[in-house]
C-alpha cells in the first residue's frame, strides 16, 4: 500500500519532468500534479486534504535524490523535495527546512505578487509574519549552524523584502532597479521651480508655531506625494523611465517634509 | 507591533572585544561638523531681488536636501563682501555649506569658482558616503555667482536701454 503510493507519486514526478521541458504544461488529474510538485509558493499547496497528507506521511528523504535536480526546480538540501518553478523557495514545504538565499528571487517573488507599483498593501503584513513563522532564527536554534546560517540570511532578505514593498518610494526605487535604471545618486538638481517649492515647503514645516498648522501642512505634503505617486504608476506602466525617475524625485522630497513634520509632531 | 521582527545588526556601531576591556567604535562626525551644526555660522537671507545679491539653490534628489547659498557682491571690486546660507539636509550639508559661505566672503568671484567640494570635504573629515555634501556646496557657489552674474548682464543691458528711452 505504502510502496504503490511511492510509485504512484514517482511515476507523476518523472512524467512531469518530462512534460515541463515542454513549453505548455497540461493540466493532468486527478492528482493535480502541477500543484503537488511545484506549489505557487512554498506553503503548503492548496490540494485537497487526502493528498496533502498522503504527502506529509511520505518519510523524509523519501525521494531519490536525482529526481530533484530538474532544470527548473530546485531542490531542498535535507530532504531532496522539490521546490516550486517559479517564485520564492526559502522553505522547504515538505520538511520545513530553511534554504540559502538566492538571490535571483526578487522581493515580489518572495511575497507571491506581481511585478508592479500597485500593490495590495494589506496583505503584505500577514505574508511577512508567515514566512517569519517559518524562517526566524530564533525558531531554528535546535537545528544546524548551516541552517541557522540559512535563516538568519533568509530572515534579514524577507524583512528587506518587506520594508522596500511596504513604502510606496522605496517600491518605486526597487521598481526602477529591476528595470536596470540607474539613477545617478550623486547627481545636483537646480530646478529652480522644484527647488523653490521643496525649501518653502520646509520653511513652512520650520516655522509652524502649533499643531494645527503642522498637521494642516502634512496633509497638503501627503496629497501631493499620492498625486506624484499616480504620476510614477502611469509614468512606468508606459515605460516613460525618466519621468518616472523624476517622479521619484519629487517623492524623496515630499517624504522628507513628512519625516520631518512627524518629527515636531 | 510584530513579536518575531528581526533583529538588524545596526551598521554604525562596531563592537569590538580587547581582552577584558570592550572598545567600541563608533563613526561620529568630525568635531568640526559638529562645530558647524551646533554654530553655524552665516544663516539667513538676503533679499533675492537685491541687484548686488546673487543666489544659489541646489537640490540633491538622493536624500531630498536643498541647500541655498546667496552672497552678496560689492560691484566696484566685484568683491563677496557678504555671504549667508539656508540648508535643509544632513548635518554634513548644513557644515558644508556653512563653511563655503565663511570660505567664500572677501574673495573675488572668479577665485571662489575655484573652491573644489574635496578640500570643504577634508576640512570637515567627510566620510566618502557623505562627499556630495560637499559636491551640493561646491554648487551652490557656482550657482550664486552664475546667478549674480547673469542678473548684471540684466541689469547692464536695461541700463543701456534705459538713456535711449530717456532720449526719445
Amino acid at each position: 500500500m505504502w510502496n504503490r503510493r511511492k510509485n504512484l507519486l514517482l511515476s507523476s514526478l518523472s512524467l512531469l519532468r518530462h512534460i515541463s521541458s515542454s513549453p505548455h504544461l497540461p493540466r493532468l488529474h486527478p492528482l493535480k500534479p502541477s500543484h503537488l510538485l511545484c506549489p505557487s509558493n512554498s506553503f503548503l499547496p492548496p490540494i485537497d486534504s487526502q493528498l496533502r497528507n498522503n504527502l506529509l506521511d511520505l518519510p523524509r528523504c523519501g525521494f531519490p535524490r536525482n529526481l530533484s535536480s530538474s532544470n527548473s526546480c530546485s531542490s531542498c538540501w535535507n530532504c531532496g523535495a522539490v521546490g516550486p518553478t517559479s517564485g520564492a523557495f526559502l522553505a522547504c514545504g515538505s520538511c520545513g527546512a530553511v534554504q540559502p538565499v538566492d538571490a535571483s528571487v526578487d522581493y515580489f517573488q518572495i511575497f507571491g505578487m506581481k511585478k508592479m507599483y500597485e500593490i495590495e498593501e494589506g496583505d503584505l503584513e500577514g505574508i511577512y509574519k508567515d514566512w517569519q513563522k517559518k524562517l526566524h532564527p530564533d525558531l531554528v536554534h535546535s537545528k544546524s549552524e548551516k541552517e541557522k546560517g540559512f535563516a538568519a540570511e533568509q530572515s534579514a532578505r524577507v524583512i528587506d523584502a518587506y520594508r522596500t514593498l511596504k513604502n510606496p518610494l522605496s517600491r518605486a526605487l526597487y521598481l526602477l532597479k529591476l528595470e536596470q535604471i540607474h539613477v545617478d545618486e550623486e547627481k545636483t538638481v537646480s530646478d529652480p521651480d522644484l527647488l523653490m517649492e521643496m525649501l518653502e515647503m520646509r520653511e513652512a514645516v520650520e516655522e509652524a508655531k502649533d499643531t494645527q498648522s503642522l498637521k494642516e501642512i502634512q496633509s497638503k505634503v501627503k496629497k501631493k506625494l499620492d498625486s506624484w505617486s499616480n504620476s510614477f504608476k502611469e509614468a512606468f506602466n508606459k515605460q516613460d523611465f525618466d519621468s518616472a525617475v523624476n517622479c521619484t524625485q519629487r517623492m524623496k522630497y515630499y517624504e522628507r517634509a513628512l519625516e520631518e513634520i512627524t518629527k515636531k509632531l | 507591533m510584530l513579536r518575531l521582527v528581526g533583529k538588524r545588526l545596526v551598521p554604525q556601531t562596531q563592537v569590538q572585544t580587547l581582552g577584558t576591556p570592550t572598545l567600541r567604535l563608533r563613526r561620529r562626525y568630525h568635531e568640526r561638523v559638529v562645530d558647524h551644526y551646533n554654530n553655524p555660522r552665516n544663516v539667513g537671507s538676503f533679499d533675492k531681488e537685491d541687484p548686488t545679491v546673487g543666489t544659489g539653490l541646489v537640490g540633491a534628489p538622493a536624500c531630498g536636501d536643498v541647500m541655498k547659498l546667496q552672497i552678496k557682491v560689492d560691484q566696484h571690486s566685484g568683491k563677496i563682501v557678504d555671504a549667508c546660507f539656508k540648508t535643509f539636509g544632513c548635518g554634513s550639508a548644513i557644515a558644508s555649506s556653512s563653511v563655503a559661505t565663511e570660505w567664500v566672503k572677501g574673495k573675488h568671484m572668479e577665485e571662489v569658482l575655484s573652491i573644489k567640494n574635496t578640500e570643504i570635504a577634508k576640512h570637515l573629515s567627510l566620510p566618502p558616503v557623505k562627499l556630495h555634501c560637499s559636491m551640493l556646496a561646491e554648487d551652490a557657489i557656482k550657482a550664486a555667482v552664475k546667478d549674480y552674474e547673469s542678473k548684471k548682464a540684466k541689469n547692464g543691458s536695461s541700463d543701456a536701454s534705459s538713456p535711449k528711452v530717456a532720449e526719445a
